[in-house]
């Protein structure tokens, strides 16, 4: 088939397929691509078109604040419309290509970090992070990362006790960041397959259960000129976001009064998402940065081509159990000025010589390096931390507008000190280098930079009690209504989330061509 | 408890943690330290006696050169163990061992 422009479509038209996918983003449309050619007649319900409009874009609006103890509130209400693309790839279109699976620890239950824990583990998702990497033309990630004899690619020596390890990173071109005649491609050439079918400009904008809320019969469909659909089909996925999958379950109250899915008051909660952190230096200190003893060139971790497979150093589930922290990284970037005044410049140049000497690696092979860094940490689960309708105001289709409680706890930044000081200390110890971290916990939040990254709305947990998708990605108590992208995901790790979403998708294509689609 | 040693000792071991090439080159103690900015060094050594203001010199080059110039590997050694337990010196955001601190302190005695 191919795209079909809503717009055209008569009014209140029906669109009907076996399967449709709600959203032709990252999640939706690697779903598609691998469901093309097969026996399901799929249809993609996209919001946008293939280019940026403002008006649909604006769809998106809503309020967000930042909250942490300690910490003044940070208002963020362009966040909603800014942090994602309401057009066809999604958020895909503004994506660097930056690639990484989550770490084994992430998918383990921790006891120091309340609601952790996935039904699946890092090998049982290993076979289609494989895919994913193969479809994204990228080397596949192995859990253990592989050792280079080039001196500039050797990781830092430090003590397997302490936990901490280099995580690798790589960079795909099917991006619209990176490569947009490639990303056009992977965003449209799978809608030639003749099961296939992309409607653009159509909205879905609630959820039609049957009058027992045990199953999805339709969807509304609205279009911004007014007209109006409805879609059927036998199953049904959401693929719309971390933000707007909660949404569209929470605005379809007139069957279920709390929602789809809601039965338990789960769906919008454990929003979780990933922050950088790191300060420029000032009169008073370097910034954030790290002084590494060794002479030989960090090419591992700082490459000198932004786009060049690189590591990042990171806390093991070893780590992590001795700090009671989340997941943590250090990214480190070449030297650069750092805005150090004079004083503090002086003295980072006398201890970081005096440190290389401590550690044995000084004298003709020079006086270490200065390399700058920022930091990431793991955003525990919360459930006060969420998405909420915002029933006061409502978007163009008449959609109630979202308002985001973005919340941490004390637990989450009590782990982030310790994960910070625990790798200097790990650096120090093995005599590899030395860490500043000039970071006082009351600037946290306005230092923060976030990410595009929204997880945890709809998190996946066997238990109904516990998780608002099942293993299989199924709505409980909803027999065909299944939810793809990062909102199913239980933890946040650190890992830029597109490279799970894409495996997680593909594991569920796999599902539904068993035999789900009922 | 190992003798006080001499100014003249204590230097030589700083001079150990200098670079190789000026040692073999016999540069004057004062010179091979020329890499630590005396005055970058004085401020950060003052800054590590704020915080332990019962150091003296006398303490300080007990604890880190009993041994007079064969104190690198010890020192290495001390500073790495200070990192596991947690004795740290942050200075200016910098994570620090104790011993570099206590180092640093010494030099500020001495200037």
């Amino acid at each position: 088939m191919a795209f079909i422009d809503a717009r055209g479509l008569p009014d209140a038209s029906p669109i009907e397929a076996d399967l449709i996918i709600v959203g032709g983003g990252m999640a939706g449309i690697t779903l598609a691509r691998e469901l093309a050619g097969g026996a399901l007649k799929v249809a993609v319900l996209e919001s946008g078109d293939r280019e940026i409009d403002m008006n649909v874009q604006a769809l998106y609006a809503g309020s967000a604040t930042m909250r942490a103890p300690g910490n003044p509130e940070r208002t963020m209400d362009a966040y909603p419309i800014q942090s994602r693309i309401r057009a066809l790839g999604g958020s895909g279109n503004v994506w660097g290509g930056k690639c990484a699976p989550l770490d084994p620890a992430d998918f383990a239950a921790r006891d120091w970090a309340p609601h952790s824990g996935w039904p699946m583990s890092r090998r049982d998702l290993q076979p289609f992070y494989d895919r994913a990497c193969d479809l994204l033309e990228i080397p596949r990630f192995a859990e253990t990362a592989p050792t280079s004899a080039d001196p500039a690619l050797r990781p830092l020596e430090l003590d397997p006790a302490d936990g901490f390890f280099s995580a690798p990173r790589a960079y795909s071109r099917y991006s619209g960041g990176a490569d947009k005649a490639a990303f056009d491609r992977f965003r449209t050439a799978f809608a030639q397959a003749p099961n296939v079918t992309v409607y653009l400009n159509a909205n879905v904008v609630r959820i039609g259960l049957a009058a027992d809320g045990s199953r999805v019969e339709q969807l509304e469909v609205a279009r911004l000129d007014g007209k109006r659909h409805v879609a059927r089909a036998r199953t049904f996925v959401l693929a719309v976001g971390g933000i707007e999958n909660a949404r569209l379950l929470l605005a379809s109250d007139d069957v279920r009064p709390a929602g789809v899915g809601n039965d338990h008051d789960l769906v919008g909660r454990f929003f979780q998402a990933h922050m950088t952190y790191s300060v420029d230096g000032d009169e008073e200190s370097e910034g954030t940065a790290v002084h590494v003893s060794r002479a030989a060139p960090m090419d591992l971790y700082a490459p000198k081509a932004r786009t060049a497979p690189y590591s990042v150093l990171a806390a093991g589930e070893k780590a992590q159990s001795r700090l009671k922290a989340g997941n943590f990284t250090l990214t480190l970037f070449r030297g650069q000025e750092t805005g150090a005044g004079a004083p503090a410049k002086a003295e980072t140049q006398t201890l970081a010589r005096l440190a290389t000497r401590v550690d044995g690696q000084g004298g003709s092979a020079g006086d270490g390096q200065l390399l700058g860094c920022f930091a990431m940490t793991e955003h525990f689960p919360n459930p006060d931390s969420r998405v909420v309708l915002d029933r006061e105001h409502h978007d163009a289709l008449g959609m109630p507008r979202v308002r985001l409680d973005w919340t941490y706890g004390a637990a989450d930044w009590d782990g982030f000190e310790r994960a910070a000081a625990g790798l200097g200390d790990a650096l120090g110890a093995a005599g590899q280098g030395r860490l500043c971290w000039p970071v006082r916990r009351e600037q946290l939040l306005a230092i923060a930079s976030a990410s595009r990254h929204h997880m945890g709305t709809t998190r996946m947990d066997a238990d109904p009690r516990r998780g608002v998708v099942d293993p299989d990605l199924k709505v409980h108590g909803v027999d065909n209504l299944y939810v793809a992208g990062s909102s199913v995901f239980p933890t946040s790790g650190i890992a830029n989330p597109t490279l799970t979403i894409l495996a997680l998708a593909m594991r569920l294509a796999d599902h539904l061509k068993s035999g789900a689609v009922r | 408890m190992s003798a006080l040693p001499a100014r003249r000792d204590l230097l030589a071991a700083l001079v150990a943690l200098a670079a190789a090439p000026a040692i073999a080159a016999g540069t004057p103690p004062g010179d091979a330290l020329e890499g630590l900015d005396p005055a970058a060094a004085e401020r950060i050594g003052r800054a590590w006696l704020a915080a332990n203001p019962s150091a003296n010199t006398a303490s300080l080059a007990r604890r880190l050169f009993p041994d007079g110039r064969s104190a690198l590997q010890r020192l290495r050694r001390a500073a790495a163990a200070d990192f596991r337990r947690g004795a740290v010196f942050v200075h200016r955001g910098w994570r620090l061992s104790d011993t570099e601190g206590a180092l640093f302190g010494l030099i500020a005695l001495k200037a």
